[in-house]
């Protein structure tokens, strides 16, 4: 029996897909610019049944690549045309959820946003908030160690998950805590990217809803003073729930689309959300006001109701497409810097601009200084998407430079291969892959991402968007 | 470009490995004592702010510095240590990282690892490291300096550390007077509101709860900070035939007989028992003696990454 066979025996039917049709979802994850069809899509309702597909996956030899929702952007849940795709997404079952306690025991096919829907009704919420996550699962936030507009204040996935329960290629079931001793494995898995384990049951951290929240919007003459003034905001000692800056072509972007209000004479736009009980968020808004205001603040709204305070995050969250219908195609990238060298980031990134004749929106995490540039092009015209990933990745050198990273929150995946060459030298990455070899001696969990090979750093590819169409266009992406 | 401190450090670790010698690192010795069979590799004199940068809310120490000093550095920006590390008497930065110590605000802000952003290290081949940074949000490669959070200096020698770090908040403690589970029900609930709480504790037949920033008045007593300092560290006198645990539990698990406190919102219970009263136990006499609970796979994943960090196995063992 040949591997489909075998599997095909050892499931339920309709568990097991290998028709090319079928198959055709699970070709790509949100990076789908990549596509490859897997040997076939292994669908598994139980630990027992995960057991049994790495068990037939390591006879045969054959590599597994876990996904969740798909929704990653940095093609992490690529499959490989000899392998399997572990697809987890029915095992969604919220197992436990102890109020008390304030935690959830999930399945990995639970979405995000589903987690904080169940525990609504005892006032809290699960806080890590990627983006995507309406759609996310849990297991792929844990592998990513996603993020969130909201991560400065409530940490990212790595500070809100207490336990993770998970299976190696030998079958064995792990359970790997927050209070185990010594050498910390829970925190290693977090971002792993689906090359140590496969992760099959995730406890995580429930936080009380905040009372209520507040944004404040302001609009700057120029970006230093903008990037000054959330220093400023920090140095007093205020931890804002969310903090995010927009350059010129963004505002204008996302004011004609969302048409919210936003000022279009600024070069610089804050939102600044503070969240907690009424007694503190009253005092936090009007200290961030006076404090934008002797920053030099042009205009200065302050939310007055839950209404506006959504409807002003509205242009925000819409940055992208926004940006997107000024272009057939645009290309995300998803960098760090020092908040300090912001205004030098993107005066560099404009004279790239102008090398690259390619036009370049900014928006970006000020809180926690990711940066996403969005360069606008036209991949029908000849060498154009060849000079967008040359820009690209002269964004990230950049980033490098000034002491920031290469991915604040997408992850690497097959995307940012060839970047990780630039940001680790060599004793890194061997350590890196005899990690890898100590949680996976037979190299089958997802193989050839996240860490190049010493000897070819060479797959590149971005987050493509062509003609606005989004991978997963219901999903907000900031 | 390597400093002379690495460069030293990197040919006193191939010497050793050389010679068959065992190397302990070492701070101030507050909380591990040297073993009679090791060397010693002291990190007192690496000591110093490598770079601070408050608005950056990041800050990047040498090991071997106190935490008396770094917290007093923060303290004149109003920034603090988020973890609150307790402190056994000079205890050194990188020693409260290699032991992953956190203090009462756990269950509310965090541990220590969620506050590592960055380390240099040299492993077991005398090998200068980097891995992490100076930013908050990083996915590249995986997340070496946290997993080695708790490690105590037995897969390599940490020289320097960044970590995120946060405004220093006006503190106020009250209490109540009441039975040990009915504190623990108590503080539960309470850290499932939005009352803008950073610590609960029970000592002494009172309940002590910590609020910061604006909240409504309170019915309970106040009282001045000092209860946290008793309970982190908490040493309390034993007779000689006492064994003090450290127990881990979750917030709202039942009263475990012969506690002495409980902390951190009932996640950390001290308990004087002859046995281990609860899984998640570490016998606690003047030191943490190191305990084996470890499940064969999880035994075998830590015994592998020991060995890519210290393939001679040149520092002492967990």
């Amino acid at each position: 029996m040949n591997i489909i066979q075998q599997l095909k025996a050892a499931f339920p039917e309709g568990s097991v897909i290998a028709d090319t049709e079928q198959c055709a979802p699970y070709e790509c994850d949100g990076l789908s610019a990549y596509r490859e069809k897997p040997l076939a899509v292994v669908l598994p309702s139980s630990i027992e049944e995960v057991k049994t597909a790495l068990q037939i996956c390591k006879q045969n030899q054959v590599p597994v690549i876990t996904r969740g929702s798909g929704t990653g952007l940095a093609g992490g849940a690529l499959p490989l045309k000899d392998g399997i795709v572990l697809g987890l997404s029915k095992m969604n079952k919220i197992l436990k959820i102890d109020p008390l306690a304030r935690t959830a025991v999930l399945q990995p096919g639970v979405r995000n946003i589903s987690v904080s829907q169940a525990v609504e009704s005892y006032g809290l919420y699960y806080a890590p908030d990627p983006s995507s996550q309406v759609a996310c699962s849990i297991g792929g936030n844990v592998a990513e160690n996603s993020g969130g507009v909201h991560c400065l204040k409530y940490g990212l996935t790595v500070h809100n998950v207490l336990s993770i329960t998970v299976i190696d290629m030998d079958g064995y079931v792990s359970v790997l805590d927050e209070k185990d001793d010594g050498i910390d494995l829970l925190a290693l898995m977090n971002g792993s990217e689906g090359l140590l384990g496969v992760i099959v049951e995730v406890k995580v951290k429930l936080l009380p809803k905040p009372d209520t929240a507040q944004l404040v919007m302001a609009g700057f003459d120029t970006v230093t003073e903008c990037a000054d003034a959330v220093t400023s905001v920090l140095e007093q000692g205020i931890i804002p729930a969310g903090l995010e800056m927009m350059d010129r072509f963004s505002i204008k972007a996302a004011e004609e689309y969302a048409k919210v209000g936003y000022p279009l004479d600024a070069e610089a736009l804050l939102l600044c959300e503070v969240d907690g009980s009424f007694d503190q968020v009253k005092v936090d808004t009007q200290r961030i006001t006076e404090i934008l205001k002797s920053g030099g603040a042009t205009t200065i709204r302050v939310s007055q109701n839950e209404a506006e305070r959504i409807a002003l995050w509205q242009g925000r969250k819409n940055a992208f497409p926004a940006v997107g219908r000024f272009s057939p195609d645009y290309y995300c990238m998803d960098g760090t810097i020092p908040r300090k060298q912001l205004a030098f980031v993107l005066e560099q990134i404009d004279a790239l601009s102008k090398k690259y004749q390619l036009e370049v929106a900014n928006v970006f995490h000020a809180g926690d200084g990711n940066l996403h540039p969005l360069i606008l092009y036209d991949a029908n015209k000849p060498g154009e998407l060849q000079q967008t990933e040359k820009f690209g990745g002269e964004i990230l050198k950049l980033c490098l430079d000034v002491g920031g990273t290469i991915t604040g929150e997408h992850g690497v995946g097959v995307e940012k291969l060839d970047s990780m060459c630039h940001q680790f030298p060599e004793p890194e990455l061997k350590i890196f892959h005899a990690i890898k070899q100590v949680f996976d001696d037979s190299g089958l969990l997802n193989p050839g991402k996240a860490i190049p090979t010493l000897h070819r750093c060479a797959e590149v590819g971005q987050m493509h968007v062509h003609n606005n169409n989004l991978p997963f266009p219901e999903l907000e992406r900031f | 470009m390597t400093d002379l401190f690495t460069q030293h450090l990197s040919e006193q670790i191939q010497q050793a490995t050389i010679d068959k010698k065992i190397l302990q690192v070492t701070g101030s010795k507050s909380k591990v004592p040297l073993s009679a069979d090791t060397q010693e590799v002291c990190m007192l004199e690496h000591a110093g702010i490598v770079n601070y940068e408050p608005s950056e809310l990041v800050v990047t120490v040498k090991s071997g510095t106190k935490l008396t000093d770094l917290t007093a550095v923060l303290a004149e920006r109003n920034q603090m240590l988020a973890f609150e590390p307790p402190n056994y008497g000079d205890s050194t930065i990188g020693g409260t990282y290699a032991c992953a110590l956190t203090g009462p605000s756990r269950p509310f802000r965090g541990v220590l690892r969620d506050f590592v952003l960055g380390t240099k290290m040299v492993d077991g081949l005398g090998q200068p490291l980097t891995f992490g940074g100076q930013m908050i949000k990083n996915v590249a490669g995986y997340d070496v300096s946290r997993m080695m959070a708790g490690s105590k200096g037995s897969m390599a020698v940490i020289t320097e550390l960044s970590l995120k770090v946060m405004p220093l908040v006006e503190e106020v403690t009250y209490y109540k007077v009441m039975p040990e589970a009915e504190a623990i029900l108590l503080m539960n609930k309470m850290a499932g509101t939005t009352l803008p709480l950073s610590g609960c504790a029970y000592y002494e037949c009172k309940f002590f709860y910590r609020v910061f920033g604006e909240h409504p008045k309170q019915d309970a007593t106040p009282c001045d900070n000092s209860i946290w300092l008793i309970l982190n560290p908490f040493q309390p006198k034993l007779e000689a035939n006492q064994k003090l645990w450290r127990v881990d539990t979750e917030g709202p698990a039942p009263s475990i007989p012969h506690t002495l406190a409980v902390g951190m919102c009932g996640q950390r219970r001290w308990v004087l028992s002859d046995e281990a009263p609860a899984p998640y136990s570490t016998l606690w006499q003047s030191y943490f003696v190191p305990r084996d609970r470890d499940t064969p796979p999880v035994a075998k994943l830590k015994k592998g990454l020991k060995n890519v960090f210290d393939p001679h196995h040149v520092f002492k063992a967990l």
